[in-house]
């Protein structure tokens, strides 16, 4: 049974989860999936700060904190690099070091000040808690998961470009400036209404993994961000539900835990990128090719004037490897075999002819034509004739041809 | 009088206090097919990036048509080294090729009917077409050169810059880009482009900017294209390229390259 107060914690962290997806995406796609780490890191000395100064520990105060400090290492990330020779992930290293350090030092004297009574709810941001999120809260929530994805939607063009091409799109009078600032705040804002729930060591977690996840479901920029964005808020709520079943889970940690989990089923099930699939992709790859050098060898000979082979011959010849392709195309219907002769079916033959002459202008291209290109030799003939145009294939067959006659 | 395209004035551009653009002074009139030619480390890209104003040169000055750099609303198009992207970036041709349209449309507006037929026709000059929903990565090197090619048609500029655009491309892509070169040459349009391959120069690009830290000379190629200037350029490496040259021209003569059957 889902008491009412649950409900409100469940809208609150699917909305998070929704914000952190999207803006994880974004992250994802800049290579800066590292700042997210950094930038939650660096909060906890403006948390720190904001409680010193305010005196409370309402989360509005906390919050501009979080928000101030949050831009400071953002500035300090892209600023280190242009005037020092540090490197941008040496930087990014340094400030996530030095103001966790300095949170963390903070704390320490917070807590030894003896306002410890207080301290107690900063100690809840470094892991999270939900469990107390107000209504006023979970709206805040919401309220920024529709307005982010507005924000998304409104400037997808200028994002995409400056994620893809930032050079690019600074030609074509695109400010990367301030896309990349509008990118670094909305990162920032995500961060700082996400600490509460789920802490300030974890939120970093929480934008990345999502994305990771969903790119390998898509191809696409939308798709992306969609998937991603889905998968946040399938882990805000997989994760409530859980802690609110066990009272001695902290939220944070379980919603993150889940969205690893979604993580570790796309990474092992998604079609074509993941680890299943690719690995079926190879074992097929792999016997497409014995196949081919198979019939191949047998057309070889058919074209040499027999019109069959000599079963004990052709398997004396090799392994068991040529048995079990022997089994595989009669199932298949590429060859005829009795005992002692295999014999090619017309539609083994068409095959076999059709991926010898693949091949040819496959060598052709590559001899002849192309730079060489390690990731596109030894392909497929369906690859073959995916990745070159017709008219190409034409001319490659056409200059073989001519070789052959002259 | 034919107008100026690109003025560079006593132009000086360092990273970190060196400088990698020395004092460059040159014009490249409007409807010039310009080729940079400069050994690795020239400052040829960085060039570029100060003629977009990507990079704010230390000194001197820039003007785009007879406008100075900074208040040019000048489009330019622009086709960067292949290598400067992330080719597993989650986008399909037609997307790249859309970006092209982005900076007419201004904020907020979405490349709509008009531009995807436009983009299309872009792609379709460079025999793309067929591979509009192709991921990027998916594509060979020279086709991925050719959607960036048609990215910058789709952006439809008087001014086109391209960053070794036949930098190990395949002879089809060489063909396509120096027929699209050729109609943008048709059009009145100035292209200059970072180029390699000296053998090719005379005969295909009308002006050349001769580069080495300094500019060592700029001009119609007729008369810049000389022997004693490509050996101010290169230095004592020209003998050693001469001979890869000529092995190189040896090996390939009967078929047709850039260049050599206009």
């Amino acid at each position: 049974m889902i008491s009412p107060n649950t409900l409100v914690i469940l809208l609150g962290t699917t909305a998070l989860g929704t914000c952190c997806g999207l803006v994880g995406a974004l992250m994802l796609l800049r290579r800066r999936a590292l700042l997210a780490d950094a930038i939650a890191h660096s909060t906890l000395p403006g948390i720190c700060i904001a409680f010193l100064i305010g005196g409370s520990r309402s989360l509005p105060v906390l919050g501009i904190g979080a928000l101030l400090s949050a831009l400071l290492a953002a500035s300090l990330v892209s600023w280190l690099p242009r005037v020092t020779r540090i490197r941008k992930d040496a930087a990014t290293a340094c400030v996530l070091g030095i103001m966790f350090g300095a949170g963390i030092a903070l704390v320490g004297i917070i807590q030894r000040s003896g306002m410890s009574g207080s301290a107690a709810g900063l100690d809840g941001l470094l892991l999270g808690r939900t469990a107390g999120m107000l209504r006023s809260e979970a709206w805040l929530f919401g309220i920024s998961a529709v307005v982010m994805s507005l924000i998304i939607v409104a400037l997808r063009k200028e994002l995409l470009v400056s994620c893809f091409d930032p050079r690019f799109g600074l030609s074509s009078k695109i400010p990367a400036r301030s896309i990349d600032l509008l990118q670094t705040s909305l990162l920032a804002a995500t961060i700082v209404i996400a600490l509460p729930a789920v802490g300030v060591v974890l939120t970093a977690a929480l934008v990345i993994i999502p994305a990771a996840a969903a790119r390998f479901w898509t191809d696409r920029f939308d798709g992306l961000l969609r998937t991603s964005a889905l998968l946040g808020a399938a882990s805000g709520i997989v994760g409530t539900l859980i802690s609110s079943l066990h009272t001695n889970l902290p939220a944070g940690p379980v919603i993150v835990l889940s969205a690893t989990t979604f993580f570790v089923i796309s990474l092992l099930l998604a079609p074509g990128r993941g680890w299943i699939s690719r690995f079926l992709q190879k074992r097929s790859r792999l016997q497409n090719r014995q196949l081919r050098r198979f019939l191949d060898g047998i057309l070889s000979s058919e074209l040499g004037g027999s019109t069959e082979v000599d079963r004990q011959r052709l398997l004396r010849a090799s392994t068991a490897q040529n048995r079990r392709v022997l089994s595989n195309s009669i199932r298949g219907g590429w060859v005829q075999a009795d005992p002692h002769r295999i014999q090619l079916t017309p539609v083994g033959r068409q095959r076999a002819v059709r991926a010898r002459k693949a091949l040819q202008i496959w060598r052709e291209w590559l001899t002849s034509e192309a730079s060489i290109d390690r990731d596109l030799i030894d392909l497929d003939e369906q690859d073959i004739e995916k990745i070159l145009p017709p008219d190409l294939i034409e001319t490659l067959q056409k200059s073989i041809d001519e070789r052959g006659t002259s | 009088m034919t107008t100026t395209a690109i003025e560079i004035h006593d132009l000086t551009v360092s990273y970190r206090e060196k400088p990698v653009l020395w004092d460059i002074d040159a014009t490249i009139p409007e409807g010039s097919l310009c080729a940079i030619v400069g050994p690795n480390g020239a400052g040829k890209s960085t060039l570029l990036s100060a003629i977009l104003g990507t990079i704010h040169p230390s000194s001197g000055w820039l003007k785009i048509f007879d406008q100075p750099l900074e208040q040019s609303q000048e489009l330019i198009g622009f086709v960067p080294q292949r290598e400067s992207v992330d080719w597993d970036f989650p986008v399909d041709v037609l997307d790249v090729v859309l970006m092209g349209t982005y900076s007419k449309l201004g904020w907020f507006r979405r490349p709509g009917k008009v531009q995807r037929e436009w983009a299309m026709e872009c792609l379709d000059q460079v025999g793309m077409a067929d591979l509009k929903r192709r991921q990027v990565g998916e594509l060979s090197g020279g086709q991925q050169q050719r959607v960036f090619i048609a990215r910058a048609l789709a952006q439809d500029a008087r001014l086109i810059l391209m960053d070794e655009p036949f930098a190990g491309v395949d002879a089809a892509t060489e063909e396509a880009i120096r027929q699209v070169l050729l109609d943008l040459k048709n059009k009145g349009r100035t292209v200059v482009l970072v180029h390699h391959d000296l053998q090719t120069i005379e005969h295909f690009f009308d002006h050349v900017m001769l580069l080495n830290l300094r500019l060592v000379a700029a001009g119609p190629t007729a008369e810049i294209f000389t022997r004693e200037n490509l050996l101010r350029t290169y230095g004592g490496r020209l003998t050693l390229l001469d001979e890869a040259a000529e092995a190189v021209r040896r090996i390939r003569t009967g078929r047709s390259r850039l260049g050599k059957d206009r």
